[in-house]
């Protein structure tokens, strides 16, 4: 359970949270401002189920999807959409490796790139070690 | 006399019925393509060439093929498409002159604005979403077919009659008239109260018709849902689901609690027409009964149309930004989220019927909670495309019109849904400009996105490119013409569903008619690229004609594409593959690449 539902799977749950919010503001602000407080029981029933039912009936759906999607995703390799059949298709993990990579290459090459700057820079303080290896 | 009579028809019935079971003995070997017979999915080799199946009209009539099934879906769609693009057409050129100078009757324009609402939800929008959904969901999820290929074609068969009862009133049949009810059909008008002429039997077809339709949703809805679940190859986990076949299931699940609820609706009405009973009676369940169980069906119906559009959207506009869905996960549960909440805002039709003011508060609030989801989805979309590559192409741009339409639909929405601004704009042209900016900018662009996205897999070869263009700007600038000319109006206090108007509302409807001929012209070059380059369109030259390889952005059903090319190609009975062959030399790129280079 806590397993499934790690930070990813809870920041992906977000975008159903906003909506939650929003009903959960006005039962609130319902409870809080009643300007129809002469009217009968049975109606205030009834506004309070209207916004109780599709807060629960969201909330549920929300649980059950999330708890499906992340523990299929924790059980299984992940593609991206329409890819998971295809002969040869890269996993998000894999993806997410090569451009980790990438970045990691760029980075170095960067780093390179700007120490030998500062060599170029501060050539009379360079340490001759440094210089010799590049 | 009357013996011989009888007896001669007897036996010309006779000869009639053994002449049909020669026929039918003739064309087809009929258990030769059982769905699940030579070791399972004759459907899934269907697809190499037609060697199994029967030629010509037998095929279509007797297919359960669920390629085939979608393609009868897409061509009824673009009937129903024509016939209700007509109707409005002939209401439009009504409305340039404040009085019915034109169609010389209001009864007339009313049928037609009736037909013309119920012709493009039940007849084009929900069977084009059918058609996309038959041809590629199977596909994309690696199913052999549908769950159920028989119920499958079933549903489709039940919706030409469904057509023919919808427009039974405008055929030359003595005694009937077309309903004039307007597609929500709220009585007591509908239920034939009155001195008025809603009594007729058109209204009962037209009634019939509906509830045919709505058969044929549940059936195709229960079916994908099946499908969805339990015929998924084994990589297709939930998390590798992709968004198309997403919104197609939460669309399903949407049918199978909204649909039913209209059929008995419907049923309602005609025992309280036909029988007297009074559901709907003042002195029995009220008119108001039928506005909860008409919206009750009829906002998630808003979400059945506009969900898979929205996934056809996610699905395409990335494979032309050169990356990824952004947030793909967001778009997932924001979903299932519109599918839940949908139920939950009916009454935001009916805010001005006087119901309970703190029932009115609690639908403004779960009304203002559905425009995140759809919310999320559009910044999705926008953040998919920044800093993208783009690649113009047509269905490209359909997609871009898709979110731009969807971003006025939706924020002209966002107002009605406040009970305050409704109670002044409610039955004006705003709403009317509104929801036309979902169910024409932002539905049928998606469906149009679709079919150019989806030609070459279907047909395997290209559209016109130039012609496509040409369709997306006249519908968008059209588009954008006719229904911002609607919200104006709509501000002004013109209201909905006459067909007279005050001379001071004459020029916004002369320029809203200007748009929608921009529109008849657009959707007349359309017609015309489909059929043309479907029949001698330059054949694609590869198995993936839209590059995606080269970005990783390529899918399962090209990958089928990919393979039954090579198939045909090998094979030398090919049958129309063959005579396709001959055809004139073709530039081998694709006809959208120099899209690129804008």
């Amino acid at each position: 359970m806590a397993r499934i539902f790690d930070r990813d799977t809870l920041l992906d749950l977000t975008v159903n949270v906003i909506p939650l919010g929003i009903i959960l503001f006005f039962v609130v602000a319902f409870v809080l401002v009643d300007p129809f407080g002469g009217l009968d029981f049975y109606g205030r029933v009834l506004q309070m189920g209207l916004l109780v039912f599709p807060f629960v009936a969201l909330a549920i759906l929300t649980y059950v999807s999330g708890k499906a999607i992340a523990g299929d995703e924790k059980r299984s390799p992940v593609f991206f959409q329409g890819q998971a059949t295809m002969e040869g298709a890269q996993t998000r993990h894999e993806a997410e490796a090569d451009i980790e990579a990438a970045d990691e290459a760029a980075a170095a090459a960067t780093a390179e790139a700007e120490a030998e700057a500062e060599a170029d820079a501060t050539d009379d303080d360079a340490d001759p070690d440094t210089t010799d290896e590049e | 006399m009357e013996t011989t009579g009888q007896l001669l028809l007897t036996v010309l019935m006779g000869a009639f019925l053994l002449g049909v079971a020669a026929f039918l003995a003739r064309v087809e070997d009929w258990r030769s393509y059982t769905p699940l017979g030579a070791g399972g999915g004759a459907v899934g080799e269907s697809g190499y060439g037609h060697a199994e199946k029967p030629a010509g009209l037998i095929r279509w009539f007797t297919t359960v093929d669920h390629k085939d099934i979608g393609l009868l879906y897409g061509l009824y769609a673009t009937i129903a498409f024509v016939v209700g693009g007509l109707m409005v057409m002939l209401m439009r050129a009504e409305l340039t002159t404040p009085a019915t100078d034109v169609l010389g009757s209001a009864t007339f324009y009313n049928s037609l604005l009736t037909s013309h609402g119920i012709t493009m939800l039940f007849l084009f929008g929900t069977p084009i979403i059918a058609a996309f959904a038959n041809y590629l969901v199977p596909l994309i999820i690696g199913a052999d077919d549908m769950a159920f290929p028989r119920i499958n074609a079933i549903a489709f068969w039940l919706l030409p009659p469904a057509a023919l009862l919808i427009w039974a009133g405008f055929f030359p049949i003595p005694e009937v008239i077309p309903a004039q009810t307007a597609w929500t059909m709220y009585t007591p008008l509908s239920a034939g109260v009155g001195n008025g002429n809603q009594m007729n039997v058109g209204v009962d077809l037209m009634l019939l018709g509906l509830h045919l339709s709505g058969v044929s949703a549940t059936m195709g809805a229960i079916n994908f849902i099946a499908t969805i679940f339990t015929e998924r190859a084994e990589e297709v986990t939930w998390a590798n689901l992709d968004i198309f076949s997403w919104t197609i299931l939460t669309q399903s699940g949407l049918i199978l609690f909204a649909f039913p609820l209209l059929g008995s609706a419907l049923v309602m009405l005609l025992l309280d027409r036909n029988f007297a009973t009074t559901f709907f009676a003042v002195e029995g369940g009220g008119p108001i009964l039928w506005q909860h169980l008409f919206w009750f069906f009829g906002h998630p119906e808003v979400y059945i149309l506009v969900l898979p559009p929205m996934g056809i959207v996610s699905y395409v506009l990335p494979r032309f930004s050169g990356r990824k869905l952004f947030g793909f996960k967001f778009v997932v549960y924001s979903t299932l989220a519109i599918g839940v909440l949908s139920f939950g805002v009916w009454a935001h039709h009916m805010f001005a019927t006087g119901i309970d003011p703190r029932l009115r508060a609690s639908f403004m609030a779960v009304s203002l909670a559905i425009a995140i989801p759809s919310a999320v989805k559009t910044f999705n979309w926008i953040t998919t495309m920044w800093n993208g590559k783009l690649r113009l192409t047509a269905p490209m741009l359909f997609c871009i019109g898709f979110v731009s339409n969807f971003i006025i639909g939706g924020v002209t929405g966002v107002f009605l849904a406040s009970i305050p601004v409704d109670l002044v704009l409610h039955d004006t042209y705003y709403v009317v400009g509104h929801f036309h900016y979902i169910v024409m900018g932002a539905i049928t662009f998606a469906g149009m996105a679709g079919i150019y996205y989806w030609f070459p897999l279907v047909t395997g070869r290209w559209y016109q490119r130039t012609l496509a263009k040409a369709h997306f700007w006249l519908w968008m600038i059209g588009t954008n013409v006719t229904f911002f000319a609607m919200v104006l109006l709509g501000y002004g206090g013109m209201p909905r569903r006459y067909a007279t108007f005050l001379p001071q509302f004459a020029t916004l409807h002369q320029i809203a008619t200007l748009g929608a001929f921009m529109l008849l012209v657009g959707g007349v070059i359309w017609v015309y690229n489909i059929y043309v380059s479907w029949i001698e369109g330059p054949h694609v030259q590869s198995g993936d004609p839209w590059r995606l390889d080269e970005t990783s952005l390529n899918t399962a059903e090209w990958d089928w594409f990919d393979a039954k090319r090579e198939t045909s190609l090998a094979a030398t009975d090919g049958g129309e593959e063959v005579k396709a062959d001959g055809g004139e030399v073709v530039d081998g790129a694709p006809a959208d690449d120099a899209a690129d280079d804008e």
